[in-house]
């Protein structure tokens, strides 16, 4: 069976005036369908870089990323912002919900990206509020009267909402105090027990060890329990110092 | 995302910040304003004009000549010219007559119905033109001012047509009212008023023996080309009146309203030209004050930029976005600023009538009240929205590539 996630010697480097940053050195790392994965790993581990990729907004300097059996490093930019909208549900530490919308709005609004017509984005997204047991006297609310907890709900719910193959949630519990935190976790067993396919980021290794499985990500490396893999292939580094000599030419 | 949905969302970002949107389309409010007003006065004026002037101005002729010119030599002309669609002589006269509380001066008009209606010197408040009947006979009917009706029926809403008032020593019916009511010269004793009677009965009763006529008037057939028939008009009267070639320019002179008309059209396109460059400048104010709120907006909302990438939007949709939201705030100044400018038309009318300055510009017929009623075309607006939405467009172009153009990872990581 093809794996959700996909990633095969995945590199990233970013350049910059002081230098070359090596972030991910090699990472290999598989979701099966259904499967409940968290990472984890200390500040500045690379997890965000990770997440980045995993979520398309970003791009490997090298290595294979296939999405449900789509190669990400061959898609245009407009390709990538398709996958966004149809196979990927975001969840963020700070929810990112838009204060202008109300709770409802902003559950639709990743539809309004799909050619998924109004009354059919409404529909599912009052599903999606039921599925993070939201109460319905909240969906006219603008999102700032309501608690972290149901915030967060919302942002899951948005996530939610377009079905997707994956859902990716960093620190969702970061901003939260730990009951409210606890809700919102067995939000995700839900959906896990739903089928939904969960990779979560964190530092917490309580929140960590809720999932089905962990994977510990240190310095850029993946650990898998199996020792890191840390060479870099040459040609990577060879042309990240030939775009630097560029630059500074 | 669909239109609707981009319209909706950009109503949302101009009601979160209403005090904003309203002093950034200050500029274009004041310069939309300016071109209504400008296009409405300018209508206005163009249409007292060719109401003053007459509806037919820019195809009419007048005739002169310095040997006195009767009904028979006009006829002999119209024969000779084809080119003139009706050729038709007037005489004045003058009389006193007893109105209902005071002395009447009354000037006469004699003009068959043909001739007023060429020149739209008469517009009928009530009643009717001429019969050619009553021109053949020189029936003693008259055409009466709204200032006479006044004079002798006590108010100017009196219904008068079919009765009669004596003016020198005949009785005259009247058979229509002029709309025109002109000032009279109030505290004195006498009012003047203007009477229309038949040519013939104007030359038989009130020119006191002299029975020619004092204008001649013409109007062109459509398409003549009218320098061509003025300078043919010249050689057919000299030829009527028995007079050389080597002195026709001294004793012959015809006049085409054409240029008249020109001369005004071209002073009101060089105004328009000077307003409309004024407007623009204000235009322009306000484009720049749109850009610079829109790259507001986009800084302000950066993370929502992030957030929109992550949820599938692509780099057109947040074009698309920011890019409606400017044209929609511009749409808005275009709107209040059409409404503005339609009533500051109106008071500016209001002022030009009340200080005679339509008057003095000679855009009335004798005697009438100078007026001026703003015109404003369905165009006028159409062309005011339109310029609204392309300034919208142009100057948030670079606003919303910006915003585009942003890396959807900086966004979501800033403040």
């Amino acid at each position: 069976m093809t794996p959700v996630i996909e990633m095969q010697g995945i590199h990233r480097i970013f350049e910059s005036e002081a230098g070359l940053a090596h972030i991910l050195h090699g990472i290999d790392f598989r979701v099966e369908a259904g499967e409940f994965v968290a990472i984890i790993g200390p500040s500045g581990s690379g997890k965000s870089t990770l997440m980045n990729i995993l979520g398309c907004l970003d791009t490997p300097t090298a290595g294979t990323y296939r999405l449900s059996g789509l190669n990400v490093a061959e898609l245009t930019d407009d390709e990538l912002a398709e996958v966004r909208a149809h196979e990927i549900g975001f969840v963020f530490q700070s929810f990112n919900l838009l204060p202008r919308l109300s709770v409802l709005e902003n559950v639709m609004l990743p539809l309004a990206y799909t050619d998924c017509p109004r009354h059919e984005r409404e529909r599912r997204a009052v599903h999606a509020l039921h599925a993070v047991a939201l109460d319905v006297g909240h969906f006219d609310h603008r999102v700032n009267e309501l608690s972290g907890g149901q915030m967060q709900r919302v942002a899951i719910a948005r996530a939610l909402v377009n079905d997707p193959a994956i859902i990716l949630a960093d620190e969702p519990t970061g901003n939260l105090d730990s009951h409210t935190g606890a809700l919102v976790m067995q939000t995700f067993h839900r959906l896990k027990d739903a089928g939904k396919t969960i990779v979560l980021i964190t530092h917490d290794a309580h929140v960590a060890a809720e999932a089905d499985r962990m994977v510990t990500i240190r310095d850029g490396r993946i650990y898998h329990g199996d020792a890191p893999y840390d060479e870099v292939p040459e040609v990577v580094m060879a042309a990240a110092d030939t775009r630097q000599k560029e630059a500074t030419r | 995302m669909s239109i609707r949905d981009l319209i909706r969302e950009a109503l949302r970002s101009l009601e979160s910040n209403r005090g904003r949107s309203l002093l950034t389309i200050l500029g274009i409010v004041i310069g939309i304003a300016a071109v209504i007003a400008m296009t409405s006065l300018i209508g206005g004026v163009r249409n007292s004009l060719i109401s003053g002037l007459g509806l037919n101005a820019a195809r009419t002729v007048q005739i002169s000549c310095s040997y006195p010119m009767d009904t028979d030599d006009v006829a002999d002309i119209a024969r000779l010219m084809p080119e003139y669609e009706a050729l038709e002589g007037s005489a004045y006269g003058y009389t006193q007559a007893q109105g209902s509380n005071c002395t009447v001066d009354a000037n006469i008009r004699g003009a068959d119905s043909a001739y007023l209606e060429m020149t739209g010197e008469v517009k009928l408040a009530e009643g009717r033109m001429f019969t050619s009947a009553e021109e053949q006979a020189a029936a003693r009917v008259i055409i009466l001012d709204k200032s006479g009706v006044q004079a002798f029926f006590g108010t100017p809403d009196a219904q008068v047509v079919g009765k009669s008032i004596r003016l020198g020593s005949h009785d005259y019916q009247i058979v229509g009212v002029d709309e025109k009511m002109p000032a009279s010269s109030t505290g004195t004793e006498n009012v003047y008023i203007s009477v229309y009677t038949p040519l013939q009965t104007c030359l038989d009763d009130f020119s006191m023996g002299y029975p020619y006529l004092s204008t001649v008037t013409g109007l062109a057939r459509e398409g003549t080309d009218m320098d061509a028939i003025v300078e043919t008009t010249m050689q057919q009267v000299a030829k009527v009146m028995g007079i050389d070639e080597e002195n026709i320019a001294d004793n012959v002179y015809v006049y085409s309203m054409k240029s008249t008309v020109d001369t005004m059209s071209g002073f009101m396109n060089s105004f328009s030209l000077i307003m409309g460059a004024v407007a623009g400048i204000s235009l322009l104010v306000g484009g720049i004050g749109i850009m610079n709120m829109m790259l507001t907006n986009v800084t302000e909302r950066i993370r929502e930029i992030g957030v929109r990438r992550a949820l599938g939007a692509t780099r057109r949709d947040i074009t698309l976005q920011f890019l409606m939201e400017s044209a929609v705030v511009c749409v808005a100044g275009g709107i209040l600023g059409t409404v503005i400018g339609y009533l500051l038309s109106w008071g500016l009318s209001a002022i030009a009538s009340a200080l005679g300055l339509l008057g003095s510009m000679g855009m009335t017929t004798p005697g009438a009240t100078a007026t001026l009623t703003p015109q404003i075309s369905p165009e006028a607006i159409a062309a005011a929205v339109g310029l609204s939405i392309a300034i919208g467009l142009i100057f948030g172009w670079y606003p919303a590539r910006r915003a585009a153009k942003l890396d959807p990872v900086e966004c979501l990581r800033s403040l």
